[in-house]
């Protein structure tokens, strides 16, 4: 901090103290911020059931932490079973969703933003029509359908609904109406065919648009719950969060895997957002900057 | 070998890349759509369905704990726009200049919530605001001096559990809304405005509310949404749909109370339709306010 | 980049899925490797829950034999299921059965039950469904439910009649075995009663609510410390006013036939009573609302309470939970309004079904009626589950209810079934009917917060819930 302040040395003391006071807010708020999940990082290192039962404070007594928990959740038994069970789950479902919302998500984009046909106009009215209508509503109509198809219980059940994401398709829109469209008629002349010019001349210069969505909606699909919550059944076929919670049972003697495995949990969407920081930001701002 | 070539033709072509759209859109929105607004009118039960007019919807006028579900709604909208539109826009003007040190740090944490589910942030919530006097809560209680509280068993400190959850997870989320809206703000305007001698205060009324606009009419929009249709935060606060007095029940919490709880499909879906068109009337007001039917807005 | 992303997932999601793989083959055994693994886990626990920590149960039984599915929404009426299945095994070597068991969370296990019920198919052989939820279930009689009728038969005599009636469909048929009786009754805790003057003489003393008052007052004033009280009253449970309307003899459902009304004297009585133990010290609201619950548990840990009413069933949640109150707690039967009422009432339970979808209907009901009915069934169920058992035959087996060995009758200060046996023909019974779920909802999120917590009048909260009641009626 001290090195930063020498080299804009032309700072006014009154600026300083007002960097000062700017700076320090940001730290207030960033404790705030940290704070439930550090005081769960630290109830993660002391038997479950205390924590049910006393409720979460931050106890920085090192003497009564310990690694067990976590040696538990680790351990290959039955319960680690369980819990990486659902692990995998999240994973792959979270794979499978976002490779299949993006590549339909960005050819209907495509469709919307590289060619004038008849219907475009109407067809962006309903992409934005379906944005109008929260999930919840739709949730048992949809709830009921799914018993019908026999989709129930089944991940095609949870991903298929979600799988046309308007905001997604909004987004690769806005970014697709920046392409020049001469790209499209090179590939005409060179004798590509319309997809072949979709996928191996307009793909590649999408790629930013694809690491945004992808962790975008990476995010969004493995911290979903009320869908898979609704469509999942048996409890092999159980996500992280639907798994979680069901250890959150009034007498259950799980609450050790639950703590670890929360904080576990948080890990890998955790990574990549470190990896990936500007994605998401941009990711996560596109609806509202280009509206 | 004709039907090929009308695949590969350009005309062909869009048809074809919007088809799993329209597939999509049939199947997962318009069918379900139109089967809630038939269920609404319809008594379901076990062994079948029977047409019943508008009575689920003359039952809803008398039903209090509906009543009370709206109204739980509304006020957590209502409050959680109070604090999640100015707040963030004050961080973000913050963060804009040149003021605060280590922006990246701060960005990357505010952030970090909306990145956990909601079943574990609801989760630590739930035991941070535990009416044992253990809880983080009641520890601070103490230490300034008061007695426990029961949290989350009056309506006020539940309310405010409640949106304590609601600007944790998402304060950091709307801050980088407003951040990017900023960002495409012409730098000279407030230069200009510096020539002309405005203070700080009057360049963000005059420039910053003005043209960031668009970005407060968005978040505006996604909040009242999310606002009406918020419902696993309270699910997760009071670990399940249960909450003494019914101070957590939202309107989607009854929606699933009725349908998947008690399994009355028609009666929830009416519960549905009137949450959409309540939302769907806010939303028009609000944009018609704000005059963003003039340009083409989202 | 897209491919950076989706190779760190795949990356990750490889690690996770190699991480518990050397054991897998656990899930689909319950070797006593796989339990041993399971209780030297369990020091990361408390205690207890190495002691509760069931077996690795999923698949249990026969390879050969009959495959059933069992689903509970507890993990130890799945154990007790298994070892029950293998019992039947030896017994019955011409009928073997396998049995895969599948524990989910209660209201997930309902929901997906009655689903698949109405869909017909994707439902258990058989399964577990709760006392309030049973309605529900039965709703779809025998289109849903196989009748047990005949497979109950050779118990019948000896079974408690009110216990085998509350899972009666409306055709007149059993469609659920019982696991117990639920008697209420009232656990003192003798050792902190004693260090403030209070004999167990005194306590046996008290017949009505009256006494029991006068009991509470004399030990708040000998105790005399902020945070301690008598007993609890409970914001988020029904189990004090069931036990009112059975001492009374009332009903708040009406019974199969007639309208809920909960405006009852016996309700206004009891809350009426409650309010005054609040004003006076004598009573807290149940943290989380009732005792039954890791926080009643941590509650009366801490000695905050030392008495409540609670169903047979709370002893093994001691056993379980609060291992370290071992032989402070005695149990005596609840007071009475006036004396002379009937001064129990059986709460609670879990009825057993056999759905239609079951692959040998027979089998699956004979197997449950034995499981849950048999003598050998009722001796595994009080010395694993700890419940007053539905078949009397059992009841005056002395050496089982004397037995010291058994860990119920060594936890507490005098011998369960010797209360159960004196309170024998005063066990009322409330209904539980399609309505029930309604008023309980009503009941416990509403009306005993507004008159406990927020101090509404007591004949104003009941009639506002009864309003909301009669919407659904």
């Amino acid at each position: 901090m001290e090195k930063d302040a020498s080299i804009k040395g032309g700072m006014t003391r009154k600026r300083k103290i007002a960097s000062f006071f700017a700076t320090l807010l940001f730290l207030i708020l960033g404790l705030i911020v940290v704070f439930p999940v550090f005081a769960g990082l630290l109830a993660s290192f002391r038997p479950g059931t205390e924590l049910i039962r006393k409720g979460l404070s931050i106890n920085l007594d090192v003497s009564t932490m310990t690694l067990a928990n976590y040696k538990y959740l680790f351990s290959g038994n039955v319960d680690s079973v369980k819990y990486f069970t659902w692990f995998k789950n999240s994973m792959v479902l979270t794979l499978v969703t976002v490779v299949l919302t993006l590549i339909i998500c960005y050819f209907i984009a495509y469709g919307l933003t590289m060619y004038q046909f008849k219907l475009r106009n109407f067809l962006f009215f309903l992409v934005i029509a379906t944005m109008m209508v929260p999930f919840e509503i739709l949730m048992l109509p949809l709830y009921q359908e799914m018993i019908n198809l026999k989709l129930i219980d089944s991940a095609a059940g949870v991903i298929l609904p979600a799988v046309c994401g308007a905001s997604t398709i909004f987004f690769f829109r806005q970014y697709l109406t920046t392409v020049p469209k001469d790209l499209l008629d090179a590939g005409r002349i060179d004798g590509c065919t319309e997809y072949g010019i979709a996928v191996r001349i307009m793909l590649p210069i999408t790629k930013p648009a694809f690491a945004a969505m992808a962790i975008l909606c990476a995010m969004g699909s493995w911290n979903n719950m009320l869908w898979p919550m609704l469509v999942f059944r048996s409890a092999k076929k159980f996500t992280l969060p639907i798994g979680l919670n069901t250890l959150l049972t009034p007498y259950g003697n799980n609450y050790d895997v639950l703590i670890a495995g929360s904080m576990f949990g948080i890990i890998p969407i955790f990574i990549i957002f470190l990896c990936f920081q500007q994605y998401f930001i941009d990711g996560m701002t596109a609806g509202a900057v280009k509206g | 070998m004709k039907f090929k070539k009308i695949f590969y033709s350009q005309k062909a072509a869009p048809y074809v890349f919007v088809l799993p759209f329209l597939l999509s859109f049939i199947f997962f929105w318009i069918y379900p759509l139109f089967s809630t607004v038939t269920m609404s009118f319809q008594d379901i039960t076990a062994t079948g369905k029977e047409f019943i007019g508008f009575k689920n919807y003359t039952k809803l006028l008398n039903d209090k704990v509906f009543h009370t579900a709206m109204l739980n709604s509304f006020e957590y909208m209502i409050l959680s726009i109070a604090l999640l539109i100015p707040f963030p826009m004050l961080y973000a003007v913050l963060m804009d200049g040149n003021l605060v040190k280590a922006k990246g740090l701060w960005k990357a944490l505010l952030y970090l919530p909306a990145l956990t589910s909601v079943v574990i942030s609801g989760t630590l919530f739930r035991l941070m605001f535990s009416e044992y006097s253990t809880g983080q809560m009641n520890v601070i209680m103490h230490a300034l001096g008061f007695g426990s509280q029961k949290w989350l068993k009056v309506k006020a400190t539940g309310l405010g559990a409640l949106l304590t959850l609601c600007c944790w997870r998402w304060t950091g989320v709307n801050m980088l809304y407003f951040l990017s809206g900023l960002k495409s703000i012409d730098k000279n305007l407030y230069e200009a405005a510096e020539i002309d001698g405005a203070s700080a205060v009057q360049k963000f009324r005059y420039i910053t509310i003005p043209l960031l606009k668009p970005t407060t009419i968005y978040v505006f929009t996604i909040s009242i949404y999310a606002g009406l249709a918020m419902f696993l935060e309270s699910f997760m606060l009071w670990a399940g749909n249960a909450s003494p007095n019914n101070i957590g029940l939202t309107i989607v919490g009854y929606l699933y109370r009725r349908g998947i709880e008690k399994n009355q499909m028609g009666y929830a879906s009416a519960v549905g339709l009137v949450l959409l068109i309540l939302a769907l009337i806010i939303n028009m007001v609000q944009l018609v306010l704000n005059g963003s039917f003039k340009k083409e807005e989202r | 980049m897209k491919k950076k992303v989706i190779g760190l997932m795949v990356c990750m999601a490889l690690v996770v899925s190699l991480l518990p793989g050397c054991s897998k083959d656990n899930t689909k055994d319950t070797s006593s490797d796989a339990a041993k693994e399971e209780t030297s886990g369990g020091e990361s626990g408390t205690d207890e829950s190495a002691e509760v920590q069931p077996e690795a149960v999923t698949t249990v039984g026969d390879p050969k034999g009959t495959h059933m599915e069992i689903w509970s929404f507890v993990e130890l009426h799945n154990t007790y299921y298994g070892k029950m299945v293998e019992k039947w095994n030896e017994k019955n070597p011409d009928r073997t059965i396998e049995a895969t068991f599948t524990t989910y969370p209660y209201g997930d296990m309902h929901n997906k039950l009655i689903m698949s019920l109405q869909t017909g198919e994707g439902a258990p052989d058989i399964c577990d469904v709760e006392v309030g939820q049973f309605p529900n279930v039965v709703a779809g009689v025998d289109t849903w439910l196989y009748p047990l009728d005949d497979a109950a038969q050779p118990y019948m005599d000896t079974m408690v009649p009110a216990r085998m009636e509350t899972y009666m469909g409306s055709d007149g048929h059993y469609y659920g075995a019982p696991f117990h009786v639920g008697a209420t009754v009232m656990y003192y805790n003798m050792a902190a009663l004693e260090e403030a003057g209070i004999t167990q003489a005194d306590v046996d003393a008290v017949v009505t609510w009256d006494d029991y008052t006068a009991l509470g007052e004399r030990y708040i004033a000998a105790v005399n410390q902020e945070g301690k009280y008598f007993t609890s009253v409970d914001t988020g449970g029904t189990d004090w006013l069931w036990l009112a309307m059975a001492e009374y003899g009332e009903d708040w459902t009406g019974g199969f036939d007639g309208k809920a009304n909960i405006e009852l004297d016996s309700v206004k009585n009891m809350l009426n009573m409650q309010v005054g133990w609040l004003q006076s010290g004598v009573a807290e609201v149940s943290p989380d609302g009732h005792v039954d619950l890791e926080a009643g548990f941590q509650n009366i840990l801490d000695h905050n309470i030392v008495s409540f009413p609670k169903a047979m069933w709370y002893m093994s949640r001691f056993i379980n939970y609060m291992p370290e109150e071992k032989g402070n707690w005695y149990i005596a039967p609840c007071p009475v309004f006036e004396a002379g009422q009937p001064d129990s009432v059986g709460i609670g339970g879990t009825g057993t079904v056999v759905t239609q979808q079951a692959a040998d209907k027979e089998l699956a009901a004979d197997f449950l009626c034995y499981a849950k009915m048999s003598m050998e069934g009722e001796q595994m169920n009080w010395e694993m589950l700890g419940f007053d058992v539905c078949n009397t035959a059992m009841w005056t087996d002395e050496s089982i209810i004397h037995d010291d060995a058994n860990q119920y009758n060594s936890f507490f200060r005098n011998y369960p079934y010797d209360v159960l046996n004196k309170i024998k023909d005063n066990i009322g019974k409330i209904s539980v009917v399609k309505i029930s779920p309604t008023i309980n909802e009503e009941i416990c999120n509403v009306t005993l917060n507004a008159i406990l917590e927020d101090g509404t009048a007591v004949d104003d909260a009941l009639k506002s819930s009864q309003e909301v009641i009669d919407l659904e009626q």
